[in-house]
């Protein structure tokens, strides 16, 4: 019987390979599905996310590593060879460490980002649901999940972003209480203005303006993210009005100059500071509006530059996650050792045997008054009744498949409290 | 001296460690990240402010009058008003970074008060009453403020800075945000102009009744001129924020304000003014 993953990652398989190996909500069922009906797992779950698709699982199969790779190779029709060159795999505590250091975003593209949680929580839900999860695969994803957030909460490694986005309300943080009832407004009307004006919106700003040189298109955005359009030619008056301003076009000169912007604030009383960010390339805002009074302007390379300090940040708290998950690791060895079949059967017979002599131990003065032979006599008595009590658990033990027998050794520690120091 | 003058300067002494302590642990705070620094600063903060308002009991049970009719009196209560202000900013904004500002200056002041003490004298009838004791109150709390108000500003200035920059990390980058900084330096403002704008009032008020016989010209006082002057600046201030202009320039103003108030506590109180020279 043994705990397995077999995965392919952003480390070794190239995103191509990725994307054929993604499973969908369905897909996962299915796979699952077809593992146990091959009888390659007794239990499992599924990770997939844009950069990884991974199975755990119990296997009772001398080859089950081998068993998964072709199972895959013939699921997702990928050559059985390149699966097999490109895979991250192993087994026991390989496997838990695995997935430890998956849920702590230390083998995460973006170190320490914080989306793995929820895909495992996912992973987890989803297992549950089609009833591969068991009593090991359980125990795995739930000390996987407490191991991703005690990382978050004990260290660092999540809380200095590095994406764009992230450091854009990093920034806003700095300069703003709260975006709550903010004014933004967005020059640029494509993707990235999209995407980080939604990004603004789930944070509560009041109201989204949006310029654009086709005020069409303008509007179109402005309606699909609940904002308003503003005239091109009123953006730097609207600039002025606002507290954050993002712009994103595709122009090759500035469309926020200094100029514009110091005439437009010198008309519009204000009383606040305004972050202006300018996510374009080539740059959208002239360099001097950051030179203006209460005017924060951030371009790329200063967003980069922020990036590279926080990724510096996020490295250096690496040991101290790295310490968290091998204490989890070692949690979970602890847990899994207590479920060996010969360590559950030794320990009900100690906790038996130990009531029996506690027994024998207060009735002591009765038995005394006995002659030694009817002494002998019911020592043997207590001795064959503890004997006869073990057999059944003993032989239940040893029956069923691997997983069977964890679930029935879990059950007895459980039940027996083998766990509790005696009193 | 009288057991209560004893317990006083006893009182004053361990406020004036009290606050030492806070000072120190409230600035490694800004460097470390440790929560066990940062509480204790606000523990010995609070132990501080707890012993300064004893002192200043103590005091009042000495003189038989409000603790603070004499200069020395006044710094006592303008430490202990920091103190207070910015415990009570941290426990509100769960912010711990006026606290390097501010504590050092209640430091200073109760240091002073504490090192340079004057024989009491009991005889000093026209120093007593409501009047002047709000009168005095009310001003130390204006004081207060606009030093919480300066700090604010100086905060604002140098978290401004840090972004202009784009030093992203180290102790600028733990301070809080500068719409919150601007916010509270208005409020600050806001508190300071009210208390000093009653509290000149009931000064006046007082010196009416109190200096018509004996100093005819008490009017023409250079302090309270100083005074209004500091007033009228402040009101300017805050009415020119509140129309729209740069926090910025409200900040260095607020800096440029303080410096008036310290020269109207010090220099103006001390050389200057004949009738508010309550140094002895």
């Amino acid at each position: 019987m043994n705990l397995l993953f077999v995965g392919w990652d952003h480390h070794a398989a190239p995103l191509d390979l990725r994307e054929r190996l993604a499973f969908t909500p369905e897909k996962v069922r299915e796979a699952l599905d077809g593992l146990f009906q091959e009888h390659i797992l007794s239990e499992g779950a599924i990770v997939s996310t844009c950069n990884r698709a991974e199975i755990y699982g119990m296997s009772d199969l001398e080859d089950g590593l081998d068993a998964l790779a072709g199972f895959f190779s013939r699921f997702h029709r990928v050559d059985d060879a390149l699966l097999r060159r490109t895979a991250l795999s192993g087994h026991g505590d390989a496997t838990v460490r695995h997935l430890f250091r998956v849920a702590a975003g230390l083998d995460s593209m973006v170190l320490g980002e914080a989306q793995i949680l929820g895909q495992i929580r996912e992973a987890h839900r989803l297992a549950t649901a089609a009833g591969t999860v068991r009593t090991v695969t359980n125990r795995l994803f739930m000390s996987a999940l407490e191991c991703g957030k005690r990382v978050r909460a004990e260290t660092a490694l999540g809380q200095k972003p590095t994406s764009v986005a992230g450091l854009a309300l990093l920034l806003a943080g700095r300069i703003f209480e709260s975006l709550k009832d903010r004014r933004v407004l967005l020059i640029g009307a494509g993707e990235t203005a999209e995407l980080t004006a939604r990004l603004l919106a789930a944070d509560g700003v009041s109201e989204i303006l949006v310029a654009n040189r086709s005020h069409e298109n303008g509007e179109a955005l402005a309606a699909a993210i609940r904002g308003r359009a503003v005239r091109w030619e009123d953006r730097a008056r609207a600039a002025a009005a606002v507290d954050l301003v993002l712009s994103a076009t595709n122009a090759t000169e500035p469309v926020l100059t200094a100029g514009a912007l110091r005439t437009a604030l010198h008309g519009a009383p204000r009383r606040g500071p305004l972050l202006v960010l300018d996510l374009a390339v080539p740059r959208d805002v002239e360099p001097e509006v950051g030179e203006l009074s209460d005017v924060y302007r951030y371009d790329l390379d200063s967003l980069q530059e922020m990036a590279a300090v926080n990724a510096r940040a996020r490295a250096g708290e690496v040991p101290h996650a790295e310490a968290i998950v091998e204490e989890s690791v070692r949690r979970f060895q602890e847990w899994w050792g207590g479920l060996l079949q010969g360590d559950v059967v030794r320990g009900l017979r100690e906790k038996l045997e130990s009531i029996r002599r506690a027994e024998l131990e207060k009735h002591a003065g009765k038995l005394a008054a006995l002659d030694p032979s009817a002494r002998a006599a019911v020592e043997r008595l207590t001795e064959t009744l503890v004997a006869h009590i073990l057999h059944d658990p003993t032989v239940g033990l040893k029956g069923g498949d691997g997983s069977e027998r964890l679930e029935r050794a879990a059950a007895v520690r459980a039940l027996f409290r083998l766990d509790e120091r005696p009193k | 001296m009288t057991e209560a003058a004893q317990l006083a300067s006893t009182l004053g002494w361990v406020a004036l460690v009290a606050y030492a302590l806070s000072s120190v642990l409230y600035t490694t705070s800004l460097f470390r990240t440790a929560a066990s620094i940062g509480r204790s600063a606000t523990a010995f903060a609070i132990l501080g402010a707890v012993c300064n308002f004893g002192t200043l009991y103590a005091r009042s049970l000495a003189l038989h009058t409000v603790p603070y009719r004499d200069l020395l009196g006044s710094m006592k209560l303008f430490g202990f008003f920091l103190a207070v202000l910015n415990i009570v900013l941290e426990l509100r904004h769960r912010d711990r970074s006026l606290g390097p500002f501010l504590m050092p200056v209640a430091l200073v002041f109760l240091l002073f008060a504490v090192v340079q003490t004057t024989p009491v004298h009991k005889d000093a009838p026209e120093l007593k009453g409501p009047v002047f004791a709000l009168h005095v109150t009310l001003n130390m709390l204006a004081y207060a403020a606009f030093a919480v108000a300066c700090a604010l500003s100086l905060l604002y200035v140098v978290v401004g800075r840090s972004l202009k920059k784009r030093a992203f990390t180290g102790p600028a980058s733990r301070l809080p945000s500068l719409s919150y900084l601007e916010r509270a330096n208005r409020t600050s403002l806001f508190l300071g102009i009210l208390s000093l704008s009653v509290g000149v009032l009931l000064g006046l008020f007082w010196a009416s009744r109190m200096w018509r016989g004996e100093h005819p010209l008490w009017a023409l006082d250079p302090k309270i001129w100083f005074a209004l002057a500091t007033l009228a600046f402040y009101v300017f201030v805050l009415v020119r924020a509140h129309r729209g202009a740069a926090p910025v320039s409200t900040a260095r103003l607020s800096i440029a304000g303080f410096v008036l108030v310290l020269l109207s506590y010090t220099a103006v109180n001390l050389l200057v003014s004949k009738l508010h020279d309550f140094t002895s």
